[in-house]
């Protein structure tokens, strides 16, 4: 690992400017270099060295793994099924119920948060309020919560909701500045107001970024809501744990391949919907690819001695 | 706003009704999922003198319980250090198998692609709550679900960096005689270099954020110390730990930014 990590250490790199004097500047840059990487190389040598575990443990490893993964999918228990798609069902509603909140709380503060609306004063401790949202973890924004609502689905949305403002409050007000200058410096020049300059010259300009955003912290919030439900919070992750606790294997690998076709297949739904939103253009997945398939297939029977070949679509 | 405008804009009416429709039925969807949930506001209402005796312990950490939680904390450090050198030892053959521009077989590639996908879909705490049954508790387990949990994200990011480079001095080598691998060693290895430690300075902060959570189902560090005051209700000692959480993310978060300008430069 060491070798890995090291090696780009030992690429000449192009010279660094800005060293006083240097008439070569590049051996005291390598030298620095070489040193952070010394450096990094302890660290994680002390770190091995230091940490309290047992590894003869990772000897058996391979052998539990195979009999657990036996246990998990030899075969899984299809019989839950039912019960299996109601707990997923729970758990993507209280990812969209949370993921609805905190947008529509997010979004006032993500353009109050934005340069050109309001004054410094209000901007930075808001975004001081989302970089403390976003470095705590929605696991023990739950774990908060537990004392006001007790733990249910409800908790668990509450969660998301906050958790997601500090994302969505970030990604909003950063869209909101880089829109391009043109259309600001128009509405103002046509005399607009500040709440004017924002509807007709910002908005128009980060619409697509910001419901693009939007839909990616929805994909988000569906893993969250997942690993909230392993501490209690209900639907699929609660299920999971439940059985992973009373060793009920077979159910346990049933869930996974929910949990992981459920996944994948939000994150298609989304990504398309997000690519329809920047590009506008509806791009399905395999639906796609079959058409530019057929079409590839088309033109070689129409002109055979024409060889196509774009590796890229292989 | 003004006629000029509503003038040069002839479709608007379609796309308003459109919007609306879109609306409803993203408004009926919340609707379903308020249900499905069993949204009680009250609840909130009702408990929140409980609420405001929690926040008031809350903001005042308690400070003298700092050295006890040194071990959790120096554990979570070691946790995310070792994860990450794990996984992105291991990530790095493997983003070249799973990008189509260092990887010819389109067979392999598939079946690794298919594979990571799997691996990228399983949230962390699952991973850690499957490890601690099979290996018990500890820091091993937890180590071990990072490295899963950091293996998925890892080879997405390289393999698309190796799909985004300029492929000429691969061709050159290839043409020269060289087979795949050393092509890639030597004509993309070296420019992908920047962006694989620039992700692996971004994976080892999402392992320091992962691993003060993944102890809560037993995996070490300082989600085992939440779960043990969490139980307890003291919320003195929790919010010490939360701070203590707060302030390594947000140092973490400096350093990264810093190094990753560096490496831009």
């Amino acid at each position: 690992m060491t070798a890995v990590t090291s090696r780009p250490a030992s690429r000449p790199t192009a010279p660094e400017s800005g060293l006083p004097g240097a008439g070569r500047p590049r051996k005291p840059h390598n030298m620095l270099r070489k040193a952070i990487w010394i450096l990094i190389t302890l660290i994680v040598l002390a770190a091995f060295w230091s940490v309290d575990i047992s590894w003869d443990a990772l000897l058996t490893f391979p052998q539990k793994l195979v009999h657990y993964l036996g246990l998990m999918f030899l075969p899984p228990a299809w019989a839950k099924f039912p019960d299996a798609l109601g707990a997923t069902m729970l758990s993507v509603a209280m990812a969209w119920f949370g993921t609805v909140i905190g947008i529509i709380i997010s979004f006032p503060l993500s353009l109050l948060a934005a340069r050109g609306l309001m004054p410094a004063v209000v901007r930075w401790p808001l975004r001081g309020v989302f970089a403390v949202l976003r470095a705590v973890p929605e696991v023990v924004i739950a774990v908060l919560m537990l004392s006001v609502t007790g733990l249910t689905a409800f908790t668990g949305a509450l969660a998301i909701a906050i958790g997601s403002i500090g994302t969505l409050g970030k990604w909003g007000y950063e869209s909101f500045e880089s829109v391009d200058r043109g259309a600001i410096e128009a509405a103002t020049a046509a005399g607009a107001s500040k709440v004017q300059i924002m509807r007709w010259g910002v908005w128009p300009n980060a619409k697509p970024d910001v419901l693009a955003f939007w839909l990616y912290r929805f994909e988000i919030s569906v893993r969250a809501s997942a690993i909230l439900g392993l501490i209690g919070a209900g639907g699929i992750g609660k299920m999971l744990i439940d059985n992973i606790q009373f060793r009920v294997w077979d159910v346990v690998g049933m869930l996974m391949i929910v949990v992981v076709v459920v996944t994948m297949l939000i994150d298609q739904i989304s990504g398309t919907v997000r690519a329809r939103i920047i590009t506008g253009r509806w791009e399905v997945p395999i639906a796609s690819a079959l058409r530019r398939r057929s079409a590839r297939r088309a033109r070689a029977l129409a002109s055979p001695t024409v060889r196509e070949d774009d590796g890229s679509l292989r | 706003m003004t006629t000029a405008t509503a003038t040069a804009r002839p479709t608007k009416p379609k796309t308003g009704w459109r919007t609306l429709g879109i609306v409803a039925v993203l408004a009926a969807i919340t609707v379903w999922a308020a249900i499905a949930i069993g949204v009680d506001f009250d609840a909130l209402v009702r408990n929140a003198n409980n609420a405001s005796n929690t926040l008031v312990q809350l903001v005042q950490p308690d400070y003298t319980f700092f050295p006890q939680t040194l071990p959790a904390l120096l554990q979570t450090v070691q946790m995310a250090v070792i994860g990450t050198a794990v996984s992105i030892a291991i990530a790095l053959p493997v983003s070249f198998w799973a990008s189509r521009a260092t990887n010819p077989n389109s067979t392999v590639l598939g079946i690794v692609r298919f594979i990571m996908n799997v691996v990228r879909s399983v949230p962390d705490l699952l991973y850690a709550s499957l490890f601690v049954t099979v290996v018990g508790t500890g820091a091993l387990s937890g180590i071990m679900a990072l490295v899963l949990f950091n293996l998925g994200i890892m080879v997405k990011l390289i393999s698309e960096a190796l799909d985004g480079l300029d492929r000429g001095g691969q061709e050159a080598a290839l043409a020269a005689g060289a087979n795949w691998t050393k092509a890639n060693r030597a004509a993309m290895l070296p420019e992908v270099a920047p962006s694989y430690i620039s992700q692996a300075i971004y994976v080892l902060e999402l392992n320091i954020r992962a691993s003060t959570v993944i102890g809560l189902v037993g995996a070490g560090g300082l989600g085992m110390l939440i779960d043990k005051v969490r139980t307890f209700y003291e919320y003195h000692y929790l919010s010490m730990v939360i701070l203590e959480i707060l302030v390594l993310v947000v140092l973490l978060e400096l350093l990264s930014s810093f190094a990753r300008k560096r490496l831009a430069r």
